[in-house]
């Protein structure tokens, strides 16, 4: 009886020793990524992508890195297109006065700019264009259907919203190319129900700009080819 | 018999009573609430019922601030026809939210107009439940769960005083035998002398116990080994509690409105505070965190919730990186996502679930490369190099799949250069 208890005892203390072993080991603090061997490998004074970190200098002194930075003031980026309308009320008026889509209204295009919707506009304008996303719902106003309120908006002016934003709405400039917000503009049309030269025509008649008014807009002329 | 048929008489004329009465109610009700429609339709997306600015100044106390109802309709109506008429107080408020003009709203009725107008002077009160701010936010009161290492050592503290208390026992049972028996008592010996003489007498039972030792340190020291430079199930603290769960699972945002640089660089794109400002422009408050978290961003865009304008200096947000690939291995987020037209899921777990951001892959070169072998390549259709590339492999491995690893995908160069 006595020699059981002992040899029990004794197999649960070994089994405790060989537990600790192991849990001694294993990551308990979440902010710590684990053990590093050689870590010069994985932290290199080279700045990579999306890195914030913290470096110690030979001379025992801290350094802050961050590797996501502004440009250089003028920086101009590899395939940058200047926009010619400023963010004004008349530069509004005026890109739906004058500004044209370059793409033309195909299915392949169409395609491309339902996929582009579906990633960056449905979540608030919803699937079939009427404002009624989730996120929009969430909103202190849910943005205005393309069915109704929105209907008649030329093409230059949703080009127009998408680069400077307008309302609640923000500027997507820096998640879309000039390309691929046109390619969306020809995708919210098809949800408006108006081909190009219908929404064209509404345009010219219910914007009352003035040449004055367009040319005061325009800052920078166009580039051409 | 008589109540039996009175109560349902009685019942009957209370639901006509009570329809005829709330038809009465929502009768006078309907101005208000086709207000609150239009409002919400036409005038919520830039103006606020509130003190705060939008787009346009909050609508708080229109009914004392502007020159009556009639002025109040026809600014809504065509602002910049009043405006031009030389309306003085049109060219106030104009000049007042920096000229910047609101659209026309030609197509309201009259009617509407009135109900419009009726509203945003009385709009409802919101009955809000005070919530306890616990000024953190994040210190909501966690469980204290038993350190698992602290529950061990208290197991085995507590099973050595069992030991010695057993021992005692033993040895003062035994002595007692002795006596009846009329032996000489014994003396006790010290516990490590007692095991040397067991492990003396037992030397199987000694040796298979020392190897069992031996062979948990080795595993859990190869184990250990095997985690050096693996951040699995790293998830760090992030600067602002982003919730990927609410954002991309249940609001359902696709991930690349953020990351949107995915299919067209190395990297996927960590998002600038733009971004977040595009939709918490107008959302100030969550429903896990409250106004704290959204808070830390307007810090770092320097925006004023009150004054709705990008007043006060920008600051960055020091994000974590999550998932960290060491420098002499090199990977393109393009060619994975773009090109083989991978799920995020499949590298990154399925973040739609994860309230914090968290590996879940080990981003080991044995990973990559099982993935590599077993990946299939479809053919490409409107690619004439990859659909050449293809027949040559097709003919080469008769039957077999084509996978990555065949297209080259494991040759050492291709990633370490």
């Amino acid at each position: 009886m006595n020699k059981k208890v002992t040899r029990i005892i004794s197999l649960m203390a070994v089994f405790g020793c060989v537990t600790i072993g192991f849990t001694s080991c294993s990551k308990h603090d979440e902010n710590s990524p684990g053990v590093e061997f050689m870590p010069d490998m994985y932290r290199s004074p080279s700045l990579e992508a999306n890195l914030f970190d913290v470096v110690k200098n030979e001379d025992g002194s801290y350094d802050t890195i961050i590797s996501n930075r502004k440009p250089v003031a003028g920086t101009i980026a590899r395939g940058y297109m200047p926009y010619a309308y400023a963010n004004t009320a008349e530069g509004y008026e005026a890109a739906g006065a004058n500004l044209r889509n370059p793409f033309p209204k195909n299915e392949a295009n169409l395609k491309q700019g339902e996929v582009l919707y579906g990633k960056f506009c449905v979540h608030c304008h919803g699937a079939g264009g009427e404002g009624d996303g989730l996120v929009g719902g969430k909103l202190p106003g849910a943005p205005p259907s393309y069915k109704t309120v929105l209907k008649t908006l030329p093409e230059g002016k949703i080009f127009h919203s998408i680069t400077y934003g307008k309302g609640l709405m923000g500027s997507h400039a820096s998640q879309m190319t000039q390309e691929e917000r046109w390619k969306v503009a020809l995708y919210v049309q098809k949800l408006q129900g108006n081909d190009g030269a219908a929404a064209a025509t509404v345009a010219s008649d219910s914007t009352k700009t003035d040449s004055t008014a367009v040319a005061a807009a325009v800052k920078v002329e166009e580039p051409k080819k | 018999m008589d109540t039996m048929c009175n109560k349902p008489r009685k019942q009957i004329l209370a639901i006509i009573s009570f329809l005829f009465l709330s038809f009465i109610f929502s009768a006078n009700n309907v101005s208000a609430a086709d207000g609150a429609k239009i409002f919400k339709q036409n005038c919520a997306v830039c103006h606020s019922l509130g003190t705060n600015k939008l787009t346009g100044p909050g609508l708080a106390g229109i009914a004392t601030r502007a020159p009556g109802d009639e002025w109040l309709k026809k600014w809504i109506k065509n602002n910049d026809a009043l405006r031009k008429s030389g309306d003085a107080y049109a060219i106030k408020v104009y000049n007042d939210n920096n000229q910047v003009p609101m659209s026309a709203f030609e197509f309201l009725s009259d009617e509407e107009l009135t109900a419009l107008v009726e509203y945003i002077k009385a709009p409802p009160v919101e009955k809000k439940e005070e919530k306890k701010d616990n000024g953190g936010g994040a210190t909501a009161p966690t469980e204290q769960g038993m350190n698992p290492l602290a529950l061990l050592i208290g197991i085995i503290a507590f099973l050595i005083i069992i030991i010695a208390v057993l021992r005692g026992v033993r040895f003062s049972l035994k002595n007692l035998q002795n006596e009846k028996q009329g032996l000489p008592a014994e003396e006790q010996v010290g516990p490590w002398t007692e095991l040397k003489t067991w492990m003396a007498a037992n030397k199987t039972k000694t040796g298979l116990v020392i190897l069992f030792i031996l062979g948990g340190l080795a595993s859990s020291g190869w184990y250990a080994l095997k985690g050096i430079g693996v951040y699995e199930g790293y998830h760090p603290t992030q600067p602002i509690a982003f919730n990927h769960k609410l954002h991309a699972g249940d609001n359902a945002i696709d991930c690349q409105y953020c990351h949107s640089t995915v299919e067209k660089s190395k990297t996927a794109s960590i998002p600038s505070v733009n971004v977040c400002m595009n939709c918490h422009k107008g959302i100030s408050e969550g429903p896990t965190t409250g106004k704290t978290e959204i808070a830390k961003i307007y810090e770092a865009a320097g925006w004023d919730p009150d004054k709705g304008a990008y007043t006060k200096p920008e600051k960055p947000i020091k994000w974590v990186k999550v998932h960290n690939l060491p420098d002499f291995v090199f990977f393109s987020h393009q060619q994975h996502v773009k090109v083989g037209k991978q799920d995020c899921a499949n590298c990154h777990g399925d973040l739609k679930t994860m309230t914090t951001a968290q590996q879940v892959k080990p981003l080991t070169m044995a990973w990559c490369i099982d993935c590599h072998n077993k990946t299939e390549v479809p053919t490409m259709k409107d690619n004439p190099y990859y659909e050449s590339l293809h027949k040559k492999l097709a003919e080469k491995y008769k039957g077999e799949p084509i996978t990555v690893a065949k297209m080259g995908g494991i040759e050492c160069a291709k990633c370490h250069y």
